[in-house]
């Protein structure tokens, strides 16, 4: 189920080329790739775009896929509880932690629902550019604490954004003075979420 | 059990333990309640509470390229409106389908999916979404790069919380 032999090793800096090698190195598992950290089966690699970072996964041992799924479940289990069910030391937990942490494979978060900000409003905000880099009117989006996510996508719209309000009062002040100001933003499109059914974003951008 | 609106605000300590969980999910009660002058008892209590009332969950997130670095795509999709709750639901029993919305004005609902191809992408378009009774349109758009994402802030659906 894991592969064996692969030690963790957080190669970040590996090109894309050894990057798609040490892929087909480690493929051959058949479960869902994000059920298992550690099991990247090698097909259909055809979207490789990412944040202009290499996009080779470090491979993750049984010890680290065990460590996470016990996270999975509760997050603030102690490195002492996760310790004793898998009958190693709680140094040796917080070292995988550490390590796993720091080549950008995983984080335990805190969650905390729109409501608990007391944000009543959240708007998918579509934005057309025109006259100016994409990703520098993104980045100049990105700034905005009232936006919680930014995508350049290929669409009908260049970037999409998810913004969070407190309530009402704030759209008109903050699309027209906050987004709409913004150079290089031509046309806004909004879409006011009354009901959010799914919101499952375990696999992001680390 | 369609998760209300929950508009009743944190308390300063609520607020204070939000605040260093978001910084550290990790940090111990110990701690919380050292720094906010408390006992361990009642950050332990208060965590519970914020749990129970969904305002907080403790999860794992991995990276992009654990999960064979997939690309963000998102579907605005118009429904006839009388079907939009029905294919809502429907909608997020897809598990391809991480974020289902429902919308006024640019779409009825924005379903978003991450896939590593486009023929996976096509599949569960073709297949599972515009099949579906009431489904008019539905407009594709793949994510080429994220700029910001804010893990720590989401909807906690009640499918979602497991403690």
């Amino acid at each position: 189920m894991f592969d064996a032999t692969g030690l963790f090793c957080a190669d970040c800096t590996t090109g894309m080329i050894s990057g798609r090698a040490s892929r087909s190195r480690i493929s051959g598992g058949s479960d869902p790739v994000h059920d298992r950290g550690g099991d990247i089966s090698g097909e259909g690699r055809e979207m490789q775009i990412r944040s202009g970072r290499t996009t080779a996964p470090p491979s993750l041992d049984s010890l680290d896929s065990s460590i996470i799924d016990i996270l999975r479940t509760n997050g603030r289990a102690t490195n002492q509880e996760i310790a004793e069910r898998l009958s190693i030391t709680a140094a040796t937990v917080s070292a995988r932690l550490q390590k796993m942490e720091e080549a950008r494979v995983m984080r335990v978060v805190a969650v905390t629902d729109f409501a608990a900000h007391g944000y009543n409003v959240i708007i998918a905000l579509g934005v057309k550019v025109q006259g100016r880099d994409i990703g520098d009117v993104g980045r100049d989006l990105a700034e905005l604490p009232q936006v919680l996510s930014v995508n350049v996508m290929n669409g009908d719209y260049d970037i999409e954004l998810l913004v969070a309000l407190h309530d009402f009062s704030e759209v008109q002040n903050f699309l027209f003075q906050h987004i709409a100001v913004i150079d290089g933003v031509m046309h806004i499109a909004s879409g006011i979420a009354v009901d959010i059914v799914k919101f499952e974003f375990n696999v992001v951008p680390l | 059990m369609k998760p209300e609106q929950r508009w009743e605000c944190l308390d300063r300590l609520d607020q204070g333990i939000v605040e260093r969980l978001a910084r550290d999910a990790r940090i111990s009660n110990r701690a919380i309640a050292a720094e906010l002058g408390v006992t361990e008892g009642t950050i332990r209590t208060r965590i519970k509470r914020l749990q129970n009332e969904g305002l907080i969950q403790f999860t794992v997130i991995t990276d992009f390229r654990m999960a064979g670095s997939p690309n963000l795509t998102m579907m605005g999709i118009k429904v006839d409106p009388s079907q939009v709750s029905g294919l809502a639901r429907r909608l997020s029993d897809i598990p391809e389908i991480t974020c289902v919305v429902v919308l006024l004005g640019r779409y009825s609902l924005l379903a978003m999916g991450l896939f590593t191809s486009v023929e996976q992408m096509n599949d569960v378009i073709v297949e599972h979404i515009r099949p579906l009774p009431g489904v008019q349109s539905v407009e594709t758009s793949i994510s080429v790069d994220s700029l910001k994402y804010e893990p720590g802030i989401a909807k906690i659906t009640r499918a979602r919380a497991i403690d």
